[in-house]
C-alpha cells in the first residue's frame, strides 16, 4: 500500500508548471514517511527542553510521543476512508495532493508542535510554537490557528484512546494573546463519555505556566460504524 | 441621498464625515463608544490606491459557484452598499499607520509575518476567500473555498480551517463595525463536512455591542443553502489602535 502511494506521489512530482515547494517535496518518497513531531533547527530552546523532558517520561511507557506525518497513511485513517466515505469523493488526484493541514508549512514558519499521550489518564499534552505565518494581530498568533491546534490536541485525545471521532462542538475562551514564536503548553483531558459523545477539556498556558492563554471545551462524536458520513 | 452618500464613500474612500443613517436599529450603534465611526474605519481599511497585493480577487482555482456568487456580490457593491474588503498578506498592511496600544506591542521580526489565512500562497491550495461587508446592516458574507492543504478527513476540510475562517471573518467584521480587536470567545457547532474545493458561504451578523464587547453570530452553509456546515458565535473585545509616530513607520 505504501509502495503504491509512493508511486502515485512520484507521478505527481513529475507534473510541471507549479513552482511551489509542495511539488518538489511530493516528488520525494521520504516525505511520506517523514515524522514532523521531532526537533528541527527552528525549534526554540524552550521547545527542545520540553521535548527532552517528555521523552524521558516515555521511558517507562506511561507516556507515548505521537508521530505526525503529512500524508494520512495511518491504518486508522485508511479504515475511515473505506468505511465512512462515499467512493465518488475519493478522486485519486485529490488524494495525492492531500496534505495534513498543519504540516504544510516550511520549517519554522507555521505550526511546530509535538504531542505526547498518556493512555492511563486519557490525556494529551502538546507543546506548540506558532511561527510568523500564523499571524493574527501583528506579533501575535491568529485566533484561528489557536483554534486549530486546540482542535488537533483535543481530537488526538479521543482518536487515540477511543477511535475515530469528529468534532461536533468547539468552545474556546481566549484570555491572553499568544506572541508569535513563543512556546505554549496545551493540556487536554478526556473527562466524560456518554455513548458516542466524548467531552474533552483543554487549557493553553505559557511555557512557564504563569500565563493562561485560553481555555477550551470540545465535544467529539465517535463515528457510527454502520453509517456513512456522505 | 444618504444611501448614495454611503456608496460614494465606500467606492472612493472619502474622508469627509458622512451624515448618519437616521434609521438606527434599537440594538446597534453606528458609532461605537470608541468614537471611530464605521465609515471612517472602512475608508481607512479600503485604501483608494495601494501597492499591496489584494488576494481577495478571483483566480483560476475558484470554482464556478464561487465565481458566480462573487459576481452577484460585486453587483451589490454598486447597487446596495456592500463593500468588498481587500485582503493583504499581513495584518500590518491592513493597519498601516496604526499600531496596537503600547502595552501590547511585541518586539518581533516584522518582515516575515503573514496573516494565517493567507499563509499558503499557491493558488487554490489553501484558503481561497473574499469578504463582503455591509456597513449599515453590520453584516458580512465570506465566500470560502478550502483547498487540499486544508484537508482533515480525506476529501474534506479540517474543522480547524473552518474555525480559522470564522475567526478571520469575525475579526474583520468586528474591527469595521466597532474596533473589535481581540477574540474573547469562539463557539462553533459543526454540522456537516465541507468538501475540499467547494464553496462554503459564511453569513455573519453583529448582534450587539455592549460593555466594550462585540457579539456576532455566523451560519456557514452551501451555496444553495440546503446544507448547513456549521453555526457559530464570536465575541470580540473593543480596543482602539494608536497612531504610529513617524519614526515607527
Amino acid at each position: 500500500m505504501l509502495r503504491s502511494c509512493a508511486a502515485r506521489l512520484r507521478t505527481c512530482g513529475a507534473r510541471p508548471a507549479n513552482p511551489g515547494a509542495a511539488w518538489r517535496l511530493f516528488s520525494s518518497e521520504k516525505v511520506v514517511h517523514k515524522d514532523y513531531a521531532l526537533p528541527n533547527p527552528s525549534w526554540s530552546k524552550d521547545l527542545r527542553l520540553r521535548f527532552d523532558q517528555f521523552m524521558k517520561k516515555c521511558e517507562d511507557g506511561s507516556w507515548k510521543r505521537i508521530p505526525s506525518h503529512r500524508q494520512n497513511t495511518s491504518p486508522l485513517l485508511q479504515d475511515f476512508q473505506n468505511r465512512f466515505l462515499d467512493p465518488k469523493f475519493m478522486k485519486e488526484e485529490k488524494m495525492s495532493k492531500a496534505q495534513k493541514f498543519t504540516r504544510s508549512f516550511e520549517v519554522g514558519l507555521g505550526f511546530e508542535y509535538v504531542m505526547f499521550f498518556n493512555g492511563a489518564e486519557k490525556r494529551v499534552v502538546c507543546f506548540f510554537q506558532g511561527g510568523p505565518h500564523l499571524q493574527g494581530l501583528p506579533g501575535f498568533v491568529h485566533g484561528g490557528a489557536i483554534a486549530t491546534i486546540i482542535d488537533i490536541t483535543t481530537g488526538a485525545c479521543v482518536n487515540i484512546s477511543e477511535g475515530i471521532a469528529m468534532t461536533a462542538n468547539l468552545n474556546i475562551n481566549y484570555k491572553r494573546p499568544i506572541p508569535l514564536c513563543s512556546v505554549v503548553v496545551l493540556n487536554s483531558q478526556l473527562h466524560k463519555i456518554e455513548g458516542r459523545k466524548h467531552f474533552v477539556s483543554c487549557t493553553v498556558q505559557s511555557n512557564d505556566e504563569k500565563t493562561l492563554h485560553a481555555e477550551a471545551a470540545a465535544l467529539f462524536i465517535k463515528l457510527d460504524p454502520d453509517k456513512r458520513l456522505t | 441621498m444618504i444611501k448614495r452618500g454611503f456608496q460614494v464613500a465606500a467606492r472612493f474612500g472619502h474622508h469627509k464625515p458622512l451624515p448618519r443613517n437616521p434609521q438606527i436599529l434599537p440594538r446597534l450603534h453606528l458609532v461605537s463608544a470608541f468614537g471611530s465611526s464605521t465609515d471612517s474605519l472602512v475608508a481607512r481599511f479600503c485604501p483608494e490606491k495601494t501597492d499591496f497585493k489584494d488576494y481577495a480577487l478571483p483566480n483560476a482555482s475558484w470554482c464556478p459557484d464561487m465565481l458566480s456568487l462573487y459576481q452577484e456580490f460585486l453587483e451589490k457593491t454598486k447597487s446596495d452598499s456592500w463593500i468588498k474588503l481587500p485582503s493583504f498578506k499581513s495584518n500590518r498592511e491592513h493597519i498601516r499607520g496604526l499600531k496596537l496600544p503600547s502595552g501590547l506591542v511585541v518586539a518581533s521580526d516584522k518582515s516575515d509575518q503573514r496573516i494565517f489565512t493567507r499563509c499558503i500562497q499557491d493558488e487554490g491550495q489553501g484558503y481561497e476567500y473574499v469578504i463582503f461587508f455591509h456597513p449599515s446592516k453590520k453584516k458580512s458574507v465570506c465566500l470560502f473555498q478550502p483547498g487540499p492543504y486544508l484537508e482533515g478527513p480525506p476529501g474534506f476540510a479540517h474543522g480547524g480551517s473552518l474555525a480559522a475562517m470564522m475567526d478571520e471573518t469575525f475579526s474583520k467584521t468586528a474591527y469595521l463595525a466597532g474596533e473589535g480587536l481581540f477574540t474573547l470567545s469562539l463557539n462553533i457547532r459543526f454540522k456537516n463536512l465541507i468538501p475540499v474545493g467547494s464553496l462554503a458561504v459564511l453569513n455573519i451578523q453583529v448582534e450587539k455591542i455592549e460593555d466594550q464587547k462585540l457579539y456576532m453570530s455566523c451560519i456557514t452553509h452551501s451555496r444553495d443553502e440546503q446544507t448547513v456546515y456549521a453555526k457559530s458565535s464570536g465575541v470580540f473585545l473593543q480596543l482602539q489602535l494608536e497612531e504610529e509616530s513617524p519614526q515607527e513607520q
